[in-house]
């Protein structure tokens, strides 16, 4: 008599290496997770310039770098803070979770978000192979003329554009996968209104990378065919226009501040609910107002030229349309704490971190809100006082906002969770650390006047305490930082197992394995409410409260 | 920093208004927050839904409500601050004289003042006091942003554009400023002074730089005559 033949292994044997199998892998939760780990990475270094700059800033008319040479960190570290750490880390996260959110299999154009990753990656490498040259020393937005081959000859703007630029073709090519997956591949039942409010951020935040990524590669092609073709779209004369470089580049980085609040907040929402135990109040609402943000916020780009030579009438629309961003930014941080004030709170690490994003941001918006103002802008422009609104802002959505994030998916990730306790330190010193690197600059700026971006402050003009206390703080915010990343580290291998639903979310990611298996689902689900999980909690409960009184009600022998 | 122009005092009240306002939304915004997440900590079962469209429209309303008011606010006292001498054509109009107007060349890492006389200076600019004084801002190389804050509003020089910056100093006195826009190596360095002096030490000022330069120009062309210089 034959043996029956028995399933013996589930999935087949990786045939090499397993970082091969990453580094080849089209699956979007691969992509995803070498997006996530090397966007941490760059925030690390992001971190590292950071610090270098705030030492040469630490007292008055500091010798430690040379002019040169702070000009190259203070370039590097925008470039690696924006187009390498904080669109990277909201994309790859929409990029891993939100075709598990809408219950697809995989995405639509895989080999597209493939593609992306490793554009993004080859960026990076460019950026920092600069080195070997000579590094960029234009500036965090490098402005023409001062980007042109006339006053920078060197080859640092040609690294700068080519690797933003791969960069960002990179993102509009998995923004455009992101979309089509969206569209296309939701499960049965999953209507747009179904969608969980972190796909929405994704489907939202993917149309704006779509829009401002095209827009910021136009700019970056021309201004190369300028640097190396003799062209003249942003040189003053034979009808050039220095100002149109300005214009391109602040519609990309003001919509690129949008994405990563759009990212921040949708996150933010997701784990409030789940943390309070109860629905999002207001759920349309936030969605709503997401949307709202992406295009007036985008609309209001005009609010970083208010001392250029625009005309009153633009200034007076950028002041309408930044302005009118607190209703959409208020709606969401109402409903937030509207959805924790009537829940049963449990105070883990995801929601302590989601909290500081809350907390931060609002910080940072209401100064901004002051920057609106077009007479207050003509004083604080390009004062430290918008270094601080803008670090606030940003530090709350892509660093507490991407760690919220972080630690609330980790467990699905990669089957471990994270350190509670060394998740609280960090936390603690963090906050400790944005508040005291950035708040004192809001007086150095208001009251002083002291400017950006510059290698060093004069002895005598009354700001000397309040950089030295920002230095000491930036400090701490990076020893907060590492922590964090440190506990990401030791927790991938090392962190106590988690389950598939660790949290008790609602959404269809929870419905996987921990970390999910190559096709996500065995069965693609049947959503009947924009609580898919917990109908599937219930329908188990259902069942196995059924299969009991079955087994009850048989005889005994 | 104590306002010494018009059109900065209306830069400074708005300032006020805004720090207030950012407190209030910040203060709000944190204690609600804190709040939530202290009563409810692990206490009692959650609530269900809550409140409908009506309570959402209620809350859209009133931020809607106190988005206008600033907005009102900040039209208010920009239009103000354009109006009495401070920034662009508006002021210009209102000024009750003809304003004294000096073109001012941003260039790295320097600022070039070009007294109507046909007397220059650089770094500094001395102007009379209680006077219209407007700077035409020019650039001949990349932008740069000159930033004066006790007397006017920040303007950015632009190549190939002009851009305006008027005002009219209450007070004798020294006032100083730095370029605020990133424009290369020394760009910190890059700052300015404007002093501010009675109209007669003004007129004397402009009359010796116009022979300081024109002895200078004299002795170099009597070198070059002289053959002492190629």
């Amino acid at each position: 008599m034959s043996a029956r033949p028995e399933v013996v292994v589930d999935g087949f044997p990786a045939r090499r290496p397993r970082w091969i199998e990453v580094a080849t892998s089209a699956d979007h939760k691969d992509v995803g997770r070498v997006m996530i780990g090397a966007s941490l990475g760059f925030l690390f270094i992001a971190v590292v310039e950071l610090l270098l700059m705030r030492l040469q800033l630490a007292v008055p008319e500091n010798t430690l770098l040379t002019p040169v040479l702070f000009d190259r960190v203070l370039s590097l570290y925008g470039a690696t803070a924006i187009f390498l750490f904080a669109i990277p880390l909201a994309l790859g996260l929409f990029y891993y979770l939100a075709p598990l959110q809408i219950g697809a299999r995989g995405t639509a154009l895989p080999r597209l978000g493939q593609i992306g990753l490793w554009l993004y990656l080859l960026g990076a490498a460019v950026l920092y192979s600069g080195f070997l040259w000579t590094p960029t020393e234009a500036g965090v937005n490098p402005l023409a003329p001062l980007s042109e081959l006339a006053f920078l000859p060197n080859n640092g703007v040609d690294a700068w554009c080519a690797a933003c630029g791969l960069a960002t073709l990179g993102f509009v090519l998995i923004a455009i996968n992101l979309i089509a997956t969206l569209r296309r591949m939701r499960a049965p039942g999953m209507a747009w209104r179904r969608l969980p409010v972190f796909a929405w951020s994704a489907a939202i935040g993917s149309w704006l990378l779509l829009a401002i990524g095209s827009v910021m590669l136009a700019a970056i092609v021309m201004l190369l065919i300028d640097r190396n073709f003799d062209g003249v779209f942003f040189a003053d004369g034979s009808g050039g226009a220095p100002l149109l470089w300005a214009h391109f580049s602040w519609i990309f980085f003001t919509g690129a501040y949008m994405l990563i609040l759009i990212a921040a907040l949708g996150a933010a929402a997701e784990i409030v609910a789940v943390f309070a135990r109860r629905p999002l109040v207001g759920r349309g609402t936030v969605v709503g107002s997401l949307a709202a943000i992406a295009v007036i916020g985008t609309l209001a780009w005009m609010q970083n030229m208010l001392t250029a030579p625009i005309g009153i009438g633009w200034m007076y629309f950028a002041m309408i349309m930044s302005l009118a961003l607190i209703v959409p930014f208020g709606l969401i941080l109402y409903n937030l704490i509207a959805t924790l004030a009537g829940g049963a709170v449990r105070m883990r690490a995801p929601l302590l971190f989601a909290a500081g994003a809350i907390s931060m941001i609002s910080i940072g918006l209401a100064s901004e809100i002051s920057h609106s103002m077009v007479a207050v802008a003509w004083r604080l422009h390009n004062t430290v006082d918008s270094t601080a609104a803008t670090h606030f802002a940003l530090v709350g959505g892509a660093v507490f906002g991407g760690f919220a994030a972080l630690h609330y998916w980790f467990p699905k990730m990669t089957g471990r969770t994270m350190g509670e306790t060394l998740a609280r330190m960090s936390f603690w010193t963090m906050v400790l650390g944005t508040l005291l690197s950035f708040a004192p600059l809001f007086i150095a700026g208001t009251d002083h006047g002291q400017v950006a971006d510059a290698y060093k402050f004069f002895d005598g003009t009354g700001v000397g305490a309040e950089n030295l206390v920002s230095t000491i703080g930036a400090f701490v915010l990076a020893l907060g930082i590492v922590l964090t990343l440190v506990n990401a580290i030791a927790s991938r291998n090392g962190g106590a197992r988690a389950g598939h639903d660790h949290w008790g979310g609602d959404s269809l990611e929870w419905f996987t394995l921990s970390p999910p298996e190559p096709h996500n689902f065995d069965v693609p689900p049947d959503v009947r409410s924009d609580r898919p999980m917990r109908d599937i909690r219930l329908a188990i409960a259902h069942r196995s409260a059924r299969a009991e009184e079955a087994r009850e009600a048989q005889p005994v022998a | 920093m104590s306002p010494h122009s018009p059109g900065t005092d209306q830069i400074d009240t708005l300032l006020w208004i805004g720090f207030v306002v950012a407190t209030i939304v910040i203060v709000a915004v944190n204690v609600a927050l804190f709040a939530a997440l202290r009563r409810h900590r692990g206490g009692d079962a959650p609530r269900e839904m809550v409140g409908g469209r009506g309570k959402q429209l209620r809350v859209g309303g009133a931020l809607t409500v106190f988005a206008a008011a600033i907005l009102v606010l900040s039209l208010i006292y920009t239009d103000k601050a354009r109006e009495t001498p401070a920034n662009g054509a508006a002021g210009l109009a209102s000024a009750k004289s003809e304003p004294l107007t000096i073109t001012t060349t941003g260039q790295q890492w320097l600022w070039r003042y070009d007294y109507p006389n046909q007397a220059f200076s650089y770094y500094k600019l001395v102007v009379p006091v209680d006077t219209t004084v407007e700077l035409n801002l020019v650039s001949t190389d990349v932008i740069h942003t000159w930033d004066v804050p006790q007397l006017a509003a920040q303007a950015d020089a632009v190549p190939g554009k002009t851009n305006h910056v008027v005002f009219r100093a209450d007070e004798e006195g020294d006032f100083r400023g730095q370029s605020s826009t990133f424009s290369g190596q020394a760009y910190a360095a890059m700052r300015t002074e404007v002093e501010v002096v009675s109209p007669q030490e003004y007129e004397a000022f402009v009359n010796r730089q116009k022979a300081d330069i024109q002895a200078a120009q004299d002795r170099v062309v009597g070198l070059i005559e002289n053959g002492e210089v190629p």
